[in-house]
């Protein structure tokens, strides 16, 4: 059992030296980076900006006309 | 001999645990060096999102009981979604018509999943298995049906990742599996949650090769899925991680908790960068997705609501009424055109 527990407990610092040597980068920069994905995304979101035109919804409720 | 070799164990293990204390001190010291600024101060600036034209388009109405789980078809048009009565229905979506209803014998069916092509679904649940149904007549979907893998507690969440050949799960055996579809081999499995693994996610950028879990140890976990490796872990949630979603962009995921708060950590930062709650906001969030630009969060709660939240300023922009029980699912279709959301008042709503 306790042999058990050491060699979990290796894994779990095995991982955090990992973890520890990952590179970084500034939050500051990571948040422009992300800003600017969303900014050249924003066009395509249609939950953002709406339909061009609520034709091109094909969720909408179909207008109640009958075919002639 | 024996008596020595316990205190040996027991010292051994109050070294490790010391460099374990060590190690996250450092961990924590180095991305607090790089914690330059917040991302609400950076998106200061930016215009509010002042209104968003979402709302409720259809209802999908079938199920017995609640609704656990949905899934998009990647055809942007149907729906399957799963529940807590045993039965898997696949909706078309633009009509509310089911088109498919397979009954399995088990109830609680917490997770299904369709495959890249659209051709089979996958699903499983209280029955700890994993299985796959070709979507064809009513009749051959039982017929053909085949379990893939099996975990010691349930199956919470599924997910094809890159091809119909392989299926990657998270169980409330606190581990995450990765299965050979045609053989039901184990691949990997992937062992490092110290609690129930409740939700799943893929990168969307890259190979295929890394995935988040959130488990109910309160953490967030990025995986290596050829090593089997945790590569990083975040954590800050009081509570149950039910839900992890990766940004559109593949440099953040949002998770949602049952502390009633959603986080964004952001992976090249190695930290987290927004908290999504307030004090009005009580209760638990169970679901949570991006729009296809990745600004706006949706989240489903305890309290019946779908919370819109601007990603940027971390500002709640609107709540979406009209389930009358739990939202358990919320997401987004693979177009971005629309939301679908699961309850556990047994309906499914599309909002667009």
């Amino acid at each position: 059992m306790m042999a058990a527990n050491i060699q979990q407990q290796r894994i779990i610092n095995e991982q955090l030296r990992r973890e520890a040597e990952i590179p970084r980068i500034r939050v500051s920069e990571t948040c422009r980076i992300m800003m600017k994905y969303m900014a050249d995304h924003a066009n395509d979101d249609c939950l953002l900006n709406g339909f061009p035109s609520q034709n091109l919804n094909p969720f909408r409720e179909k207008s109640s006309c009958s075919v002639l | 001999m024996s008596e020595t070799q316990p205190t040996n164990v027991n010292d051994k293990m109050s070294s490790l645990m010391k460099e374990a204390e060590c190690l996250k001190f450092k961990l924590e010291e180095e991305r607090q060096k790089l914690n330059d600024v917040s991302l609400s101060s950076i998106a200061e600036r930016l215009e509010q999102i002042a209104f968003v034209n979402i709302k409720p388009r259809k209802v999908l109405k079938g199920h017995q009981a609640k609704v656990l789980c949905t899934d998009w078809s990647p055809d942007k048009r149907h729906i399957i979604s799963s529940s807590q009565d045993g039965r898997l229905i696949i909706w078309d979506a633009f009509t509310t018509n089911k088109e498919h209803a397979v009954t399995m014998p088990t109830t609680w069916i917490m997770a299904c999943a369709y495959a890249p092509s659209g051709n089979y679904v996958a699903c499983g649940g209280l029955d700890n298995k994993v299985t796959v149904y070709p979507i064809t007549s009513d009749e051959e979907m039982a017929v053909k049906k085949r379990t893939v893998g099996t975990h010691t507690s349930y199956m919470s969440c599924c997910i094809y990742p890159n091809s119909d050949q392989q299926i990657l799960t998270g169980s409330g055996d606190s581990t995450c599996a990765l299965w050979d579809v045609e053989s039901g081999q184990l691949l990997q499995s992937f062992h490092g949650h110290s609690g129930d693994v409740m939700a799943i996610d893929l990168a969307p950028n890259e190979t295929g090769n890394t995935f988040v879990s959130g488990s109910c140890d309160r953490m967030a976990f990025i995986w290596d899925m050829r090593s089997g490796q945790v590569v990083q872990s975040f954590e800050g949630h009081q509570s149950d991680v039910n839900s992890v979603k990766f940004h559109p962009s593949g440099d953040a995921i949002a998770t949602g908790s049952d502390d009633s708060s959603c986080r964004l950590f952001d992976m090249r930062a190695d930290r987290e960068v927004a908290v999504f709650s307030k004090e009005s906001i009580i209760f638990g969030v169970n679901s949570v997705d991006f729009s296809v630009s990745g600004r706006l969060l949706f989240a489903g709660y305890n309290d019946y609501t779908v919370n819109l939240w601007d990603t940027l300023k971390s500002e709640r922009i609107c709540l979406l009424y009209g389930h009358e029980n739990k939202v358990s699912c919320v997401q987004v279709s693979p177009d971005g055109t629309a939301l679908s959301t699961g309850s556990w008042d047994y309906t499914i709503r599309v909002w667009a």
